[in-house]
């Protein structure tokens, strides 16, 4: 029965219902963008790092063509639009800088589910190259041995031992061996023995791509350079993975920066209109003041009242936003999945406390000082004066 | 009724104006709003202050409750000089000593008749929920506590602001044409609570236009131009 600061500034929700919620929708949609966007950075970043250690190689060395596309289809799995020849990987071995060469050849094949099965034929160099596998079972040794993903595995209810049929590829296979989960594309991939790939798919002879691990990760430009310069060079497009990473990684770092901008703008433009709407409803509540202050407010009681409604809008608003944005980040995800060139596959929206402290300290530090300026007109109100003012004005 | 007040000082002065005037700054004019007004209202009394619109009625009645300083002459309430008291002073004076009733009630919209009644209490950091639902008693509105201003009557809303200003047991109520916004009839049952009020002890100074008002009033000062026209309690009436 006796309110509390906190109870009279809730029930201010209750004068204004409509105003209220488009105030605090100003706020939530804002934060939502602006936590939204730190956590597709974030993401991304972490994603990127992830599939450079997964990957284990240097370098990626693929048909002439996009870069981008070609690391892609490298990393997630599809189907190749042009190969190169085996012959190519003496050539790349020949080079001094490079440690181990793991040749692989890459075909998707369709499913009625619309997902594809991903199968690709390598050698053992792979072990060499990923180094964080964990198998049950082993390496593929013979001709109709199958190594397969966790993911693949658990879909098909594959188990070590069995003999299964493999979409796209021919005949019954072995299960030889079982990858641990690796968080990575690896898991939805079918691995086998590179000749026995060639041959069942009809492609002897040919590569779609080939990882690359320098003996110097650090000399990786004169290392591309002595790789371009062989003589199958102008055949091959060598992809250098950090660079081209980073690449991307500076392409959505510049967009970043653009769009927090907008976002932190937007977030500046919620938390105006915030004190816009509380200096609105000071000038209707200029004769509740001086009823107030006849009652024996204080003009610091009046402050922290008006204060404290801009700050709670912007507390509210931002805890709307955080959980919308939190709720959204399946379907941000899977846009941006669309939209960008490069994506990798671990999750892409990264939301996390450090971020959602970060939305509500910013929040707070703006709204504190949003809530100055009608706290501070409040509080210097004459008493007698805002007592004969109009109701309502 | 019991008002509630424990007015524990020995003196029996709670009022005491001597020369009292207020002046005010409009553009470039000065206007004279009370014009060296003197008076005493002892501990108990029930004052009706009349006079005509503009007479200075509402600025003494500010003066009384410390919404504002005088700009001469001397008013002591309960012993504090209003006139030396800085803003911080003044406040604590209104929040401890005086309570408002305004004709236009002047309750928080937001919040439920004991909300309401309890809301000075916030101000001056003593809560008190017991107090609440004795005033709720008091006034009549045990069945209305929960409800908000909106759902109320004009009768109902006044009880409700007469409850607010008794919440911290103030030694003066002021009412600023307490009947203003309300029928006959209504108007009679917040007179019948003021005079339940006064009979208990409480001081009461009415600003009004209603004749029964006054003349339920043990005492009637009646200003005309900013000066002290008639005092009943000079004529020998005071009681």
């Amino acid at each position: 029965m006796n309110p509390s600061w906190l109870h009279l500034v809730l029930k201010e929700f209750r004068r204004r219902p409509v105003r209220s919620a488009v105030t605090l929708l100003g706020i939530a949609v804002a934060v939502a963008a602006l936590a939204s966007l730190l956590a597709f950075e974030r993401g991304y970043r972490r994603g990127l790092a992830s599939e450079l250690e997964r990957l284990g190689a240097h370098v990626l060395v693929v048909p002439k063509g996009c870069p981008f596309d070609a690391a892609s289809i490298a990393l997630h799995g599809a189907n190749w639009p042009c190969y190169l020849r085996e012959s190519y990987l003496k050539e790349v071995r020949s080079v001094p800088d490079v440690a181990m060469a793991a040749p692989a050849l890459m075909q998707a094949t369709p499913q009625a589910d619309g997902s594809s099965m991903v199968v690709v034929g390598v050698t053992p160099e792979m072990l060499g190259l990923k180094t964080g596998w964990k198998l049950d079972g082993r390496f593929p040794q013979e001709g109709r041995e199958i190594l397969v993903g966790s993911g693949v595995s658990r879909r098909q209810a594959w188990r070590l031992g069995d003999q299964v049929e493999v979409p796209g590829l021919s005949g019954r296979w072995s299960v030889a061996g079982i990858l641990d989960p690796t968080g990575g594309a690896d898991d939805g991939f079918v691995f086998l023995p590179l000749e026995e790939a060639q041959r069942v798919l009809g492609r002897e002879g040919v590569l779609t791509h080939i990882l690359v691990k320098l003996r110097d990760p650090e000399a990786l430009d004169g290392a591309v350079g002595r790789l371009r310069g062989c003589n199958a060079g102008m055949d091959m497009n060598i992809v250098p993975l950090t660079h081209l990473f980073r690449t991307i990684q500076g392409m959505i770092r510049s967009t970043r920066t653009w769009l927090v901008a907008v976002g932190l703008m937007a977030l500046v433009a919620a938390i105006t209109g915030v004190c816009n709407a509380v200096l609105m409803a000071l000038s209707e509540r200029t004769r509740e003041v001086g009823v107030l202050r006849a009652m024996g407010a204080s003009p610091g009681d009046v402050f922290r009242l008006f204060w404290l409604e801009t700050l709670l809008n912007c507390v509210v608003g931002t805890a709307l936003g955080l959980f919308a944005a939190a709720s959204v980040s399946r379907v941000v995800e899977s846009w941006l999945r669309s939209q960008l060139p490069f994506t990798p596959t671990d999750p892409l929206v990264r939301m996390g406390p450090d971020i959602i402290g970060l939305c509500m300290v910013g929040a707070l530090c703006l709204g504190s000082l949003a809530g100055v300026l009608p706290a501070w007109r409040a509080s210097r109100l004459s008493p007698q004066e805002a007592i004969r003012t109009p109701a309502g004005r | 009724m019991n008002p509630m007040p424990d007015p524990s000082s020995s003196n029996p002065v709670l009022i005491a104006a001597q020369g009292l005037s207020k002046s005010y700054r409009r553009g470039r004019e000065s206007v004279m709003a009370l014009h060296g007004v003197s008076f005493e209202i002892l501990r108990g009394e029930f004052v009706a202050i009349t006079g005509p619109s503009g007479s200075g009625k509402t600025t003494l009645l500010n003066l009384l409750g410390a919404m504002d300083s005088p700009s001469s002459g001397s008013l002591l309430i309960d012993g504090e000089d209003v006139g030396s008291l800085t803003e911080a002073g003044r406040t604590l004076l209104r929040r401890h000593h005086v309570g408002f009733v305004f004709q236009h009630f002047g309750l928080v919209p937001t919040l439920t008749v004991a909300e309401n009644i309890g809301l000075p209490s916030l101000f001056a950091r003593r809560p008190d929920p017991a107090r609440v639902s004795e005033l709720v008693r008091v006034v009549g509105l045990e069945h209305r506590q929960g409800h908000y201003p909106s759902e109320l009557s004009g009768g109902e809303m006044q009880r409700t602001a007469i409850a607010r200003a008794l919440m911290n047991r103030p030694s003066l109520l002021l009412a600023d044409e307490p009947t203003g916004n309300l029928d006959s009839v209504t108007g009679e049952s917040i007179l019948e609570v003021f005079r339940q009020l006064n009979l208990g002890g409480l001081t009461l100074v009415v600003v009004t236009h209603n004749e029964s008002l006054a003349a339920a009033a043990g005492r009637r000062i009646e200003l005309k131009d900013g000066q002290l026209r008639v005092d009943s309690a000079s004529a020998g009436s005071r009681g």
